[in-house]
């Protein structure tokens, strides 16, 4: 578990902001314009019929216009923090001002096998291998089902990752899936895990991510699901992508304008159903096209921090994006744009860190990878960490006994100190000699065998039999009810 | 003189001033040059350098598009002039495309049809969330080459297996080609529904209708 805290001032902990308050009032204010002025596109009859009883406008049958008072209300009832627990009921993750966690990302299409480097379909052994990695690696908080496993009814495999991840880890989850009813069986399957509705609530472990089709085009199923967890009491994640430069302007302020507009819907409607539901918000940078390759890339710095700096003006948890490439293999590029997201979110202060693990740009995953990345995390954390300068940490009378001649090595400051420093597990810092001894690997083949090793070794904290039976029958009657 | 306006045509769409092309068009009609020759030593003309920047890398995106607008408004001035000589503009193919039904997801599709469009293509653009029904009755009524289906979700990708179905069933299948695309689809998956080609982006889609119209 990581302990970073950003923006931290009693703690000591490093200070970034990529714009200024005054900036972020002023991107504020556009998205309380863009709904006033222009309105959304709202395909849910319940989410309308509930905007336009507290007071927005609708016209075109579903067009919505939501004046910045309703907002402002929603504001002042929605929670500054949720708090995530692991599957044993225990607190596990703050989501509040400055704390940031890492979790791996949802659904590729594609994966690299770690055993032989080929790109190909996962299947669902591959959702457990993943969540069985995620399971023993210390630096990832939290996970998401990473694969789309293509061995199981394709609308019901969202159930099946489910039930893989409860399964193979008790770390808290973030799930998706396909529709609406998938998203009631993966509640009840939680509350199954929890053991009732009332304990999951009080601790909950699982949250949606909601996807939703741009910032001003809300589909039905991201309403219907945002609508069912807010009446739950459980968290939602609301995150609408317009995709700069084609479903929004080109231009940092004016798509981060455009998609936090598409939040503040989530936001208002999530409180008019029930006020004081935990609600998350967006922090992904909308990701720009590339003009040259027309792909939407996952690891552009153009847009990072800036819907960050507005979820801190917001004081709201947030959901942020780092840790993935747009390279295709795990290489130089996968790992350099890694580590830059990850920090780069980090600073930024997102509380929910995912897609840790993902290559071309989100289309696919990998294990080694992941565990890349896991060691990219300790070296944040370590990096972040506030700076002790104690007369203790000074050591002056230590620097004084031993004069300029003197030697620390065998001194009790260095014995008692040296170990608090970070020491990685798959980046090498041998010599030569030692590297090429141990096999001369690169760092790609030393996750691998990391991934392996873990696989054979570490066994996640199997479900109680009961439960196991009653999960496997929420899949299995999704399955028939789709034959 | 005339080599001179088509040469100025040309420039317009390759430099992306759309209402320049329209207002030269119209120069070109009203001093009297043919509406296929300003097309093709002109419009045309323009189109293939913009194509040919763009796989150099020389152009992005945005310019493509802003000169494809502007071929189709300068197209839209031509077009009734050719009817009236009882001309047609040389048409590469006939193209039905549209996002299928449960996903209105427009973008993707919109880019791949003004791209055909502009590469010579008589486009019919069904919009978004398109019934199966409907795909199959326009095929018929248009007689098209290719019939293009997008979808941008895992869960709508399989209504593209559908519609080729109701190709089958309706006994049309083996007059249109059928090609699909979208963030989730691949060449295996083509392969699977049946499908005759897939494409990863709008250039690569209008490089594929051309083979299947060749």
């Amino acid at each position: 578990m990581t302990q970073i805290r950003i923006n931290d001032v009693a703690y000591g902990g490093v200070q970034y902001a990529r714009i200024s308050p005054d900036q972020c009032q002023k991107i504020h204010n556009a998205s309380l314009e863009i709904l006033a002025r222009t309105g959304a596109r709202l395909y849910d009859q319940e989410a309308i019929d509930l905007l336009k009883k507290a007071g927005a406008s609708v016209s075109e049958g579903n067009r919505v216009r939501i004046p910045a008072g309703l907002v402002e209300k929603a504001f002042s009832t929605v929670p500054k923090r949720v708090t995530l627990y692991d599957q044993n009921g225990e607190a596990a993750m703050f989501l509040e001002e400055g704390r940031c966690y890492y979790g791996t990302g949802s659904d590729c299409l594609h994966i690299v096998d770690h055993r032989t480097g080929e790109r190909r379909d996962p299947v669902l052994q591959d959702v457990v291998e993943g969540m069985r990695v995620c399971d023993a690696l210390q630096n990832i908080d939290f996970v998401m089902s990473m694969f789309l496993p293509t061995d199981v009814h394709e609308m019901v495999s969202d159930r099946y990752q489910m039930e893989a991840m409860l399964h193979n880890t008790t770390k808290p989850i973030v799930y998706v899936t396909n529709e609406f009813s998938g998203c009631v069986d993966a509640v009840e399957m939680a509350e199954v895990v929890a053991g009732g509705a009332e304990e999951l609530k009080l601790r909950p472990f699982a949250a949606c991510y909601i996807n939703v089709t741009t910032g001003l085009q809300h589909n039905e199923e991201a309403l219907q699901k945002l609508l069912f967890l807010a009446e739950k009491g459980l968290p939602a994640l609301y995150i609408p992508v317009s995709i700069a430069g084609i479903s929004g302007p080109i231009t940092p302020a004016g798509s981060v304008a455009l998609v936090n507009a598409g939040v503040l819907v989530g936001l208002v409607l999530s409180q008019l159903k029930r006020e004081g539901a935990p609600f998350i918000t967006s922090a992904m940078s909308g990701g720009s096209l590339d003009m040259k390759t027309m792909v939407s890339p996952y690891s552009e710095p153009d847009q990072r921090g800036v819907p960050h700096a507005l979820a801190h003006h917001y004081n709201l948890p947030m959901f942020g994006l780092g840790g993935c490439s747009d390279s295709k293999l795990v290489d130089q590029q996968a790992a350099a744009e890694a580590a830059l997201t990850m920090m780069a979110e980090t600073l930024g202060g997102a509380n929910l860190i995912h897609d840790l693990g993902y290559l071309e740009s989100g289309l696919c995953g990998s294990l080694a990878q992941l565990v890349t990345c896991n060691e990219i995390a300790g070296w944040i954390e370590y990096n972040l960490a506030p700076v002790d300068v104690t007369d203790e940490a000074l050591a002056l009378d230590l620097i004084d006994r031993e004069g300029p001649d003197g030697q620390f090595l065998d001194s009790d400051h260095t014995m008692t100190n040296f170990r608090k420093r970070w020491y990685p597990e798959v980046f090498d810092r041998g010599n030569y000699d030692q590297w090429q001894a141990e096999g001369g690997l690169s760092l790609g083949e030393r996750a691998a065998a990391r991934v392996e090793k873990i696989l054979a070794e570490h066994q996640p904290q199997p479900l109680p039999e009961d439960v196991a039976k009653k999960i496997k029958a929420i899949v299995e009657r999704a399955e028939k009810s789709f034959k | 003189m005339s080599g001179e306006l088509l040469n100025k045509i040309t420039l317009s769409i390759v430099e992306g001033r759309p209402d320049e092309a329209v207002d030269l068009t119209r120069q070109a009609l009203a001093d009297g040059l043919e509406p296929l020759t300003i097309i093709d030593e002109g419009l045309t003309a323009g189109m293939n350098i913009v194509g040919d920047k763009f796989q150099t890398g020389e152009y992005y995106l945005p310019h493509l598009i802003i000169a494809a607008s502007g071929m189709q408004q300068a197209m839209e001035l031509l077009e009734p002039e050719l009817k009236a000589r009882q001309q047609a503009a040389e048409s590469a193919g006939v193209v039905v495309i549209g996002s299928v039904a449960g996903d209105i997801h427009e973008i993707g599709k919109s880019l791949v049809g003004t791209m055909m469009s502009a590469s010579g293509f008589q486009v019919y653009d069904l919009g978004v969330d398109v019934s199966t029904e409907a795909f199959v009755a326009k095929v018929k009524e248009t007689g098209a080459d290719i019939l293009g289906l997008s979808a941008l979700l895992t869960t709508t990708m399989t209504v593209q297996r559908q519609v080729v179905r109701e190709l089958e069933e309706a006994g049309i299948r083996d007059q249109v080609k059928v090609m699909i695309g979208g963030a989730p689809i691949s060449q295996e998956w083509a392969e699977t529904i049946a499908a005759d080609g897939y494409a990863e982006d709008a250039v690569g889609a209008v490089e594929l209708a051309k083979q299947m119209v060749a």
